[in-house]
């Protein structure tokens, strides 16, 4: 057996160029559009919105429109390389930016001040305050990006190559998520496994050689008055970050109490929220545009009619119930077995300090890589229902365990020693303290799951396998979903189904977090945060 | 409240810390942390304890909760050794520690949790009691975040007497209060504990406000840094109510800096 090493150092280092390419990308714009926020209100009240629009839509799903559109329009290599770029952008660039107006805003006004006194000129400031300001906050945030973006690299991978598929020829000829699907497809499990243990180490090698090196660089640039030993707990830095970030400031509008921090910023982020939908919709309309244009198909002539909106609508709500069904039964599953294997792992802190980095390095092995293998699995395997599940599992189960991982570690240590004082039972305890304890951050470890898991859809839902003539082979499809309909929609250049699939999905996510998730996110962190 | 219990006679000792002992061990070098730290609490006693910061004195109570084993060495309460938490021990933390999401009754409540001898009814009087004689009539149904410093330690008093323990401890209880606020509870709850109302035998106090430790203790207790061992004992017999104003109250105080430094 002849393991082609270098044909997997070359898949893994192609998806490591995109993603540096996205990460500095995101940083550029992230610097660009946080300062510019923080430092103009008028600008702030759009850019805000706009940004948590984007972090609370299935980014996932609008992913066919960017392909379409930019490989349409350059139909090569750069084309490809771009458009699967762009996406890892979309999926690491808000929380980026959230850190960088966040911190930039959190610049103490003497400072400013003193720029004022020395009569700096604009690019001065940038240079020597914003940025060095922000530093910390970017690389904090890139590290949770990276982790995100490897999911959406891998992703996105995918379906490019499906694109290709129809005319031939692949438009991304290296990349882990390629390698993933062609090594599988020619049979070659050996390098498949090869490309696994490949990407752990890799993944291994990044977070020390850059991702930490980054942060304990980045350090110096602290400004005195912030604790310095955020870097310290990993599970708490990520819990710091999703308690800020993932929650979408959506969930505050028509809220004013409570978290007063963003209370003067709600206000005009409720004022500017109709111009940034506006923008946003403009930002689609232009991209459906573009692709339907590039895929030469439809001409002004060729609306389609009411009657058939309303039977493609209709195909569409369907399998989007289906979708909805299978979402919250797999989250259940995660509940059922993340909840307590969250609480367990943070009450012993032997356990915690063994357990965290291994979960660490498998949470960040993109789920969507191990699908070939998963079908091989006896019995389970067979069932499309249920590869579709482990995949989503292994997508969105560590947002639970890590967020109510973090969430018991905030408890004070105390707080822990309360049951033994009054030597409660272990039940007692679990519901009366540390179940209750780790609420909040199990809420939003949901929030970020049940996101995760409208995105994870668009990959276990339906995947083919491409061979290397050109060929694909589906590895599997479930009976009905959305994002089986968006895949199959793309593939066929379906523009009208992908339109209204994409549309339907995001329409539902939307207000479903409006509706429930704010409420309920509300109730919890009035009531069961702990501050003393 | 006090359920009957046996009678103890005036100066009989409650608690009796002996030689103990206790090591972490970190990459299996053991690292001492508290060096044969022996010392006593008698009835109708309230001993502080005290030291650096750091040293290791919370650790030690936490020892005679029997929440940490210690590596050598026992704790006794009257004849019987404290092997692990116990009915009769109970203890009032720095920082409160109450559940956010239960009432300040229901916080009491959780204390009685384990006594299956008590029927929900009578668990739910004994916490209206307890609540009542810490000053908190009233706000029995209100949430902790509803409550300032003062009154969620309150509760705390509360939630720890409601469980009649004959030993208190208590760790750092006033320090996370303000000033006015801790002076004002330090008075009651010394009286409180030192009542005959209460089921409270001894006390035992971890403090590093060495003024707070002269107007409360009958003894101090002054340990090292670490590794902690004893270097003093003293026995306060300033009369009370002491007056903190006092030449004789700043020389008490003196002589504790001079143990400490």
């Amino acid at each position: 057996m002849n393991l082609q090493i270098g044909l997997v150092a070359l898949d893994i280092l192609s998806s490591w160029i995109r993603m540096i390419l996205a990460l500095g990308l995101s940083i550029l714009f992230a610097l660009a559009v946080g300062i510019w926020a923080a430092r103009s209100s008028r600008a702030e009240a759009i850019i805000l919105p706009l940004l948590d629009i984007f972090q609370s839509i299935p980014i996932l799903g609008f992913f066919p429109f960017v392909i379409a559109g930019i490989y349409g329009a350059i139909p090569n290599f750069v084309g490809a390389n771009l458009a699967v770029i762009v996406l890892i952008f979309t999926s690491m660039s808000w929380n980026i930016a959230f850190g960088v107006y966040e911190a930039v805003k959190a610049i103490p006004q003497d400072y400013i001040d003193l720029l004022s006194v020395t009569k700096a000129s604009a690019w001065q400031r940038i240079k020597s305050l914003y940025i060095p300001a922000s530093m910390s906050r970017i690389a904090y945030n890139t590290q949770i990006s990276w982790a995100v973006g490897l999911f959406f690299l891998v992703a996105s991978e995918i379906i490019s190559i499906g694109q290709g598929a129809k005319t031939n020829q692949i438009p991304i000829p290296y990349g882990i998520g390629v390698g993933a699907t062609n090594f599988p497809a020619g049979g070659d499990y050996a390098d498949y496994a090869l490309l696994i243990a490949g990407i752990v180490v890799a993944v291994i090698v990044w977070r020390y050689l850059f991702l930490r090196a980054f942060a304990l660089w980045s350090e110096k640039f602290k400004m005195m008055e912030e604790p310095r030993e955020q870097h310290k707990d990993p599970i708490t830095r990520f819990y710091s970050y999703v308690n800020h970030r993932a929650v979408s400031k959506l969930f505050l509008i028509a809220h004013d109490v409570g978290v007063s921090r963003f209370t003067s910023t709600i206000s005009r982020f409720r004022k500017g929220l109709k111009y940034a939908v506006l923008i946003f919709f403009l930002l689609f309309g232009l991209l459906l545009f573009s692709s339907v244009l590039h895929s030469g198909g439809i001409s002004l002539g060729r609306l389609p009619s009411v009657s058939q909106l309303a039977s493609v609508e209709a195909g569409v709500l369907y399998a989007l119930a289906v979708s909805f069904v299978r979402v919250w039964y797999v989250y259940a599953i995660c509940v059922v077995i993340g909840l307590p294997l969250g609480i367990v792992i943070s009450l012993n802190f032997k356990l915690y300090d063994t357990v965290s980095p291994i979960l660490e390095v498998i949470s960040s092995i993109p789920a969507p890589i191990l699908l070939p293998a998963i079908v091989l699995v006896p019995i389970l395997g067979q069932s499309s229902e249920a590869v579709a599940a482990i995949v989503i599992i292994l997508a969105i189960i560590w947002y639970i365990v890590f967020n109510v991982m973090a969430g018991v570690r905030t408890l004070p240590a105390d707080m822990k020693d309360l049951p033994h004082v009054f030597h409660v039972s272990r039940w007692a305890a679990w519901r009366n303290v540390y179940l209750p304890g780790a609420l909040t951050g199990f809420v939003t470890g949901s929030i970020t799951a049940i996101g995760g898991a409208w995105n994870a859809l668009i990959i276990a839902e339906y995947f083919t396998e491409t061979l290397p003539k050109g060929n694909t082979v589906l590895l599997t499809q479930v009976g009905n979903g959305i994002g089986k309909t968006i895949v199959i929609a793309t593939n066929n250049a379906d523009y009208l189904t992908l339109t209204l699939a994409v549309l339907s999905m995001t329409a539902l996510i939307v207000s479903f977090n409006l509706i429930v998730w704010r409420r309920l996110y509300h109730h919890v962190t009035q009531r069961y945060t702990y501050n003393r | 409240m006090s359920q009957s219990q046996p009678e103890i006679a005036a100066g009989t000792t409650i608690v009796t810390v002996d030689h103990v002992r206790l090591d972490y061990h970190k990459e299996k070098e053991p690292l001492p942390v508290l060096v044969d730290v022996s010392m006593k609490a008698a009835s109708d006693e309230l001993v502080a304890i005290t030291g650096p910061s750091g040293c290791g004195k919370s650790t030690l109570l936490r020892i005679i909760a029997g929440l940490i084993k210690p590596t050598a060495g026992s704790v006794q309460v009257l004849d019987s050794e404290v092997n692990g938490p116990r009915d009769d021990i109970s203890m009032v933390f720095q920082n409160f520690v109450l559940l956010p999401w239960r009432t300040a009754l229901e916080n009491v409540v959780f204390g009685l949790t384990s006594r299956s001898d008590l029927t929900e009814e009578r668990k739910i009087t004994k916490a209206e009691n307890a609540l009542e004689i810490a000053g908190l009539s009233g706000f029995e149904s209100v949430y902790p975040g509803e409550l300032s410093g003062g009154m969620k330690q309150r509760v705390g008093v509360a939630r720890a007497l409601a469980t009649d323990p004959m030993v208190m401890l208590l760790d750092e209880p006033f320090s996370s209060l303000d000033d006015l606020t801790a002076e004002r509870l330090r008075k009651e709850t010394y009286t409180l504990l030192i009542s005959p109302q209460t089921s409270v035998k001894s006390v035992i106090l971890v403090s590093h406000n060495v003024e707070e430790i002269i107007e409360l203790a009958d003894r101090v207790v002054v340990l090292s840094s670490r590794p902690a061992h004893v270097v003093g004992e003293l026995r306060v017999d300033l009369p009370r109510p002491r007056n903190k104003k006092s030449d004789e109250f700043f020389q008490w105080v003196d002589r504790v800096y001079s143990l400490l430094s």
